[in-house]
């Protein structure tokens, strides 16, 4: 049995790393925080998910009752997920780099308590002021819609709290990269010049090409808020254009950063679970380097159908496109399937998920290449397409986050992470993956029809359209349900075997702020 | 010609005033007649509601609907939280609109009947959506199938793996991918778009977007006031084979033109965005009707906005009209 051994797999974050600094931290309260993390994240994401099998519905046809609600529940489904998205990738990764870096936990409290800040204030423009600009609100719809220009201030208001709080985030995890390593050796650099020390696990690697791409996107979101309110204050519009620009440089690169962000914590802790390690190297290096570099240029593949966008940008955003998929199936696919190729894998619960979240992203990247090609992106631009392919790498993201809570409880529980995945979980876990394949199916097909995106009903040449969507409503409160179930069982179990002090954690600051307090006192 | 009364032809004329601005100012969002669009049908609105609240709700809807009358927040809710604008008419336009708004019933008769329209079975997929959507399946079971064999080779671990030989396999793949890669970019990307950009058009077409229709002409319009000066197409019909250029704006937010042939999938599309012109430059082979969708985002009505037209052959081939079903709506 591997029960403590499993944490601290030799080579496992490069030899300089091999052995993770002791925990003396009272198991019981960091599980316990962990505990409710990851509630807090489940619930969210139950509910979110629940809005979304709403829209699927009121686009079959069912629930018309509701229809003036679809926009607002919209925005908020997308904005809601995107940022529980990045937030969950954001601790995990945080999670994955404290055995390397400490980051400050003065400022993890102060992220979480600026995130709930900014969800207080969208639930109001959403739900009061039914505010529905979409998760980019792209200019100026906020400013022309039918909702009052209220509730337009709110959302921007809350976009700015969250993405203010965010950047700041960031730049403290730069930081204390910087601190540990110095910013070049944590991007490998030294990999290039052919050095081999000091190891520097992949997972800070990925991490500080993240958090520097982070910032470029956070800083050019908060520009788009600026200019809004600019517009807000004296009426002088800004260009349309230059605002679309901007607003895909941030919410592009912000969805991309979260899935790397989802894969450094595959780099950390899938080795465990194979049996091997899995370290940095030149290629490594190069690769996630150039992703830097591309995950900034193929934001152009969104605007495409701008045909007054200068036409070097338009192929700059093509070639990008491509070249983002090369390092990531190449480096990461490759190595992670390598990692496994024969390995005494103990298939546990996270292991699985780990595994199908690769696969996931692998699927989803397919469907984004092909949209990111120019031609085809004259049949698929803004039809169901969009939403399919992020659809199927958002999920295979949030497979990785739940497998990692459940793998960070377990070890920080001391249980034993490796018994394999039992059979109830199994057979929930195939329930799961039915629904969302077919849930996900719909939205390809129905996109390949040219059924657009983003309508709360399908005109009557589109009536297929309709069908596709009750389907697809069905299949995901099939997944829905199953992934609830699953969840109980996890929980469950945990309970019984470590059971959580309530009492003690009711006051807890935050899922957000709590581990990092916690880790402070280490 | 018989002189109808006096007190009739006023009536009269104030209802062709009252018609002018109706279509001016209130087609976008209804009918009369035609079925609920973004707002309901007002095809006898005045048997259902008093005169009064109709003139007061025309006149400036955003106070009555503030002042939380009952009836307006009820049709509010019905018609998807979308206010209908104030749309500054003085009292006598508003009269004279509900003249006709009162004065034809026989304006519902004569419209087609809006609900004609039927829903088809799904068309067969076009071979470029097709392709498209076969080569991402055939990826997929690629990428699951290899997946799948990973997984299972983990039955008989062995202690190592042979990292040389699998460093060169990435190489070779790595070199296949970027093969591929550039051979893929060399074959699509001249087939872009934009590559058309220098070519004259036989027909120029100017659309005009706004919340939540479609304008076509044979001038630009820049502004909200153009429309009613330009020459506006009422029902566009293009020839087959015809090289068109639409020239797409928009006069509010950012909007997209995408056009669904009689296949009733994409075939082109481009966005209208503010203070910006997008040629799109298309040839329609295919006879039929067409139909352009809302591609972008709008606000409540985003769903509802589309503008038929139709492509034919000079020669009146009857058979090829569309049926008045499609210019419904
Ligand atoms: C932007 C779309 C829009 C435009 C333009 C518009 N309306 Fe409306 N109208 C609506 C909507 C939506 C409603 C339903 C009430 C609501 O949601 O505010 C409505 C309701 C009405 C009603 C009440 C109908 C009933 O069943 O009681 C009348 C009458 C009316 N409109 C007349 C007009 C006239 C006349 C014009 C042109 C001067 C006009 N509207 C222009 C959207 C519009
Ligand atoms: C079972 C789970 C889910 C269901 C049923 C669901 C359903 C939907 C539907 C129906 C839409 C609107 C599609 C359209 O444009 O017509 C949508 C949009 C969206 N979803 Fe989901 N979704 C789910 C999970 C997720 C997850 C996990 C994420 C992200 C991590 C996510 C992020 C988004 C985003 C960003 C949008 C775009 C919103 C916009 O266009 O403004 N969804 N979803
Ligand atoms: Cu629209």
């Amino acid at each position: 049995m591997h029960t403590t051994q499993s944490n601290t797999y030799p080579g496992t974050v490069g030899a300089a790393e091999a052995v993770a600094p002791a925990r003396e931290v009272a198991a019981a309260e960091t599980q316990s925080t962990i505990f409710l993390w990851m509630l807090t994240t489940v619930a969210l994401f139950v509910i979110l998910a629940l809005l979304g099998i709403y829209m699927r519905l009121t686009q079959g046809g069912a629930l018309v009752g509701l229809r003036s609600w679809f926009y607002p529940m919209m925005t908020l489904h997308g904005v809601g997920m995107a940022g529980l998205w990045f937030v969950g990738s954001m601790a995990c990764a945080c999670e994955a780099l404290r055995k390397h870096v400490r980051a400050s936990s003065a400022v993890a409290v102060f992220a979480l308590a600026g995130t709930v800040v900014g969800v207080v204030l969208l639930l109001v423009s959403v739900f009061l002021g039914r505010f529905a600009a979409g998760w980019y609100f792209l200019y100026p719809l906020p400013l022309l819609g039918e909702w009052p220009a209220w509730s337009a201030a709110t959302f921007l208001t809350s976009l700015t709290v969250l993405g203010a709080t965010w950047l700041i985030w960031s730049l403290d995890v730069l930081r204390a990269v910087a601190e540990r390593y110095s910013l070049s050796n944590a991007l490998g650099w030294h990999y290039l010049r052919g050095e081999t020390e000091p190891a520097v696990p992949p997972a800070v690697i990925i991490v500080t090409v993240s958090m520097i791409a982070n910032v470029v996107a956070l800083v050019s979101g908060v520009i788009v808020l600026v200019l809004f309110y600019f517009e807000l204050l004296t009426g002088r519009p800004s260009d349309a254009l230059l605002m679309k620009n901007l607003t895909f440089l941030f919410g592009h690169t912000l969805v991309n950063l979260a899935m790397y962000l989802a894969l450094a914590v595959v780099y950390d802790a899938l080795p465990v679970y194979a049996g091997r390690p899995w370290k940095a190297n030149k290629i490594v290096a190069i690769s996630w380097n150039s992703v830097l570099l591309i995950v900034l240029l193929a934001y152009f593949h969104h605007l495409y159908m701008d045909f007054v966008q200068p036409g070097a940008l338009q192929y700059i955003g093509q070639v990008a496109s491509y070249a983002a998929s090369l390092p990531a199936a190449i480096v990461t696919i490759f190595g992670a399937l390598l990692l496994v190729y024969h390995a005494p894998m103990r298939w546990s619960l996270p292991a699985v998920l780990f595994f199908l979240g690769l696969l996931g992203w692998a699927v989803g990247g397919i469907g984004a290449v092909i949209d990111s090609t120019i031609v085809a992106n004259v049949r698929l631009h803004n039809t169901l397409w969009v939403p399919a392919h992020f659809h199927t790498y958002m999920l295979a993201g949030f497979a990785i986050i739940g497998g990692y809570f459940y793998h960070c409880g377990r070890q920080s529980a001391k249980a034993d992470i490796s018994e394999p995945i039992g059979r109830y979980q199994a057979v929930l876990l195939s329930w799961i993956l039915a629904g969302a394949v077919g849930f996900l199916a719909m939205f390809y097909w129905a996109g390949a029809y040219s059924v657009p995106r983003r309508y709360s009903g399908y005109p009557i040449e589109l009536a297929h359209g309709t069908t596709y969507a009750l389907w697809a409503g069905i299949f995901a409160s099939i997944f829905l349900l199953a992934a609830v179930l699953c969840l109980i069982d996890v929980m469950g179990s945990w309970r019984k075997q470590a059971p959580v002090r309530a009492d003690d954690r009711l006051g807890a600051p935050s899922p957000i702020g709590a581990p990092a307090a916690a880790r402070a006192e280490e | 010609m018989l002189a109808a009364p006096a007190w009739a032809q006023d009536a009269q004329s104030e209802a062709d005033e009252g018609r002018a601005l109706f279509d001016e100012k209130c087609v976008v969002c209804h009918t009369n007649g035609g079925g609920d669009h973004i707002g309901p049908d007002l095809a006898g609105v005045l048997d259902r509601r008093p005169r009064e609240w109709v003139a007061r709700f025309i006149l400036e809807p955003d106070r009555v609907i503030a002042g939380g009358d009952s009836v307006a927040l009820e049709l509010l809710k019905k018609y998807n939280g979308i206010e209908m604008p104030n749309a500054g008419l003085s009292a006598e336009d508003v009269e004279e609109i509900i003249d006709y708004l009162a004065g034809t019933p026989g304006a519902a008769a004569q419209a087609p009947p809006p609900r004609a329209r039927e829903a088809q079975p799904p068309p067969e997929m076009l071979l470029a959506q097709a392709s498209i959507l076969y080569t991402f399946l055939a990826i997929s079971v690629i990428i699951v199938a290899v997946f799948t064999f990973v997984a299972l080779s983990t039955r008989g671990p062995a202690a190592s793996v042979d990292i040389a030989r699998a460093y060169q396999l990435r190489r070779v793949l790595f070199v296949i991918a970027l093969i591929l890669v550039a051979s893929l970019l060399v074959a699509t990307m001249p087939q872009s778009p934009y590559a058309r950009a220098g070519t004259t058009a036989d027909r120029v077409v100017y659309v005009a977007a706004r919340q939540y229709e479609f304008v076509f002409s044979e001038e630009p319009i820049v502004t909200a006031e153009d429309i009613a000066r330009s020459r506006r197409i009422a029902s566009l019909e293009l020839a087959p084979g015809e090289l068109v250029e639409f020239r797409v704006t928009s006069l509010d937010v950012t909007h997209g033109f995408g056009i669904y042939g009689p296949e009733r999938q994409l075939l082109a599309q481009t966005q209208a965005m503010p203070g910006y012109v997008n040629r799109l430059i298309v040839r329609p082979e295919r006879t039929g009707p067409y139909l352009a969708l809302c591609m972008e985002y709008c606000a409540g009505g985003h769903h509802l906005m589309s503008v038929p037209f139709t492509v034919e052959s000079a020669t009146p081939v009857a058979s090829h009209r569309p049926t008045s079903s499609l210019t419904a709506n």
